[in-house]
């Protein structure tokens, strides 16, 4: 039989690269970000006991990570940083770069809503548990966010569609 | 574009960074590793009534202590308890350069770095922290066989403290704190007659 740090092991350890993705865009520092896993990671092995097997260990630790997050006041870490920078000439780095601004500009309610949503893949259901928030509010924060991607993304995607027409 | 159309350009493009969770997954093994194992139940209540004892006891007595500290020293040693006299597993940067770039995101000069360890004190490691809601940079410096924290930030409007060196004790931790034009230390040390102060007050001198 498995033991108690093998099972927590199985089934937390291999949500940690998603975990550490969205932590980075929340704090937007890579090393707050694995502060920020490590300590969400600590919570949930102490209450692993009470979790439920069989239930959505992913919605469960980010439930968690979210609740770090914003329990320890970690709206003030956000420090501008980006991951790739937008002179740099690659145009994989530099459409990366877009994006990683792009998302910056968006409120971090409506981040949150729209890397839970677009990147992690969890429903407005599983959402609304994860943020403790009603399912309309996550509803209108997605919709609100795509909109606002959408306004900052599209001229920037319009000036290479010119560009590659000169 | 629409809705999946949108999501799914930048999802592709977020799922395509490089992300590494080696270190953090290290980390979590050894601290799920490094605790208690399998101990009865009976001796799990009996250790609490003792540790909720002693607490009482322990926190009253650092009560009348601490009640003119700053809550922000509090913190601060409360986190170098936790962080350098249990040592938990944490990640640390030890690096110098990587070190003072952390610092100058968090206002911190590089110079205030280096001039910290021209009072003969050895910078160890570096890493963020939260005290009372505010980012600081926490370096761990060592002089002898004893470690001691630092806590910089950008000043603060706190009005407990000053330029001059103020000194306070939080349990068994050994305070110091003070603050210049542009930035608020803290000092704390652990080892009995190892004095936190001495290091700020060299300290003061060179910020």
């Amino acid at each position: 039989m498995p033991s108690r740090q093998e099972e927590f092991e199985r089934i937390a350890l291999p949500h940690l690269q998603s975990l550490l993705r969205v932590a980075r865009r929340l704090t937007l520092d890579s090393s707050a970000a694995e502060d920020l896993v490590q300590e969400t990671m600590l919570l949930a092995w102490r209450g692993f006991r009470q979790f439920e097997r069989g239930s959505n260990a992913r919605a469960w630790l980010f439930r968690i990570l979210f609740n770090v997050f914003y329990g320890e006041g970690r709206k003030a870490a956000r420090v501008a940083r980006p991951f790739a920078s937008r002179g740099d000439t690659r145009p994989a780095l530099q459409e990366a770069a877009e994006i990683a601004e792009a998302l910056n500009a968006l409120s971090l309610e409506q981040r949150s809503v729209f890397l839970l949503a677009a990147v992690e893949g969890f429903t407005c259901r599983e959402i609304a548990g994860i943020l403790d928030v009603p399912i309309g509010t996550v509803m209108s924060r997605l919709s609100r966010a795509r909109e606002e991607l959408r306004n900052i993304l599209a001229p920037l995607e319009r000036s290479k569609a010119k560009e590659a027409y000169t | 574009m629409t809705d999946d159309e949108l999501d799914q350009h930048i999802r592709e493009n977020l799922l395509a960074e490089e992300i590494d969770p080696s270190r953090v997954e290290g980390a979590v093994r050894a601290q799920i590793h490094s605790g208690p194992r399998n101990v009865p139940r009976w001796a799990a209540v009996a250790a609490a009534v003792l540790a909720m004892v002693a607490a009482g006891a322990f926190s009253y007595h650092s009560f009348l202590q601490a009640k003119s500290t700053p809550p922000v020293c509090i913190a601060a040693a409360q986190d170098h308890q936790r962080e350098i006299v249990d040592a938990q597993p944490r990640l640390w940067l030890t690096d110098l350069s990587a070190i003072q770039s952390l610092g100058e995101k968090q206002g911190v000069p590089a110079s205030a770095i280096t001039a910290l360890a021209a009072t003969g004190y050895r910078l160890q490691r570096a890493r963020l922290c939260f005290l009372q809601k505010q980012i600081y940079l926490h370096l761990v410096y060592s002089k002898d066989a004893n470690l001691y924290s630092v806590y910089l930030r950008r000043r603060s409007s706190d009005p407990a403290f000053s330029r001059s060196v103020r000194s306070a004790k939080a349990g068994a931790e050994d305070l110091a704190y003070f603050q210049t034009n542009s930035l608020t230390a803290v000092f704390v040390g652990h080892t009995p007659g190892a004095s936190a102060a001495q290091f700020a007050n060299a300290s003061a001198r060179m910020l």
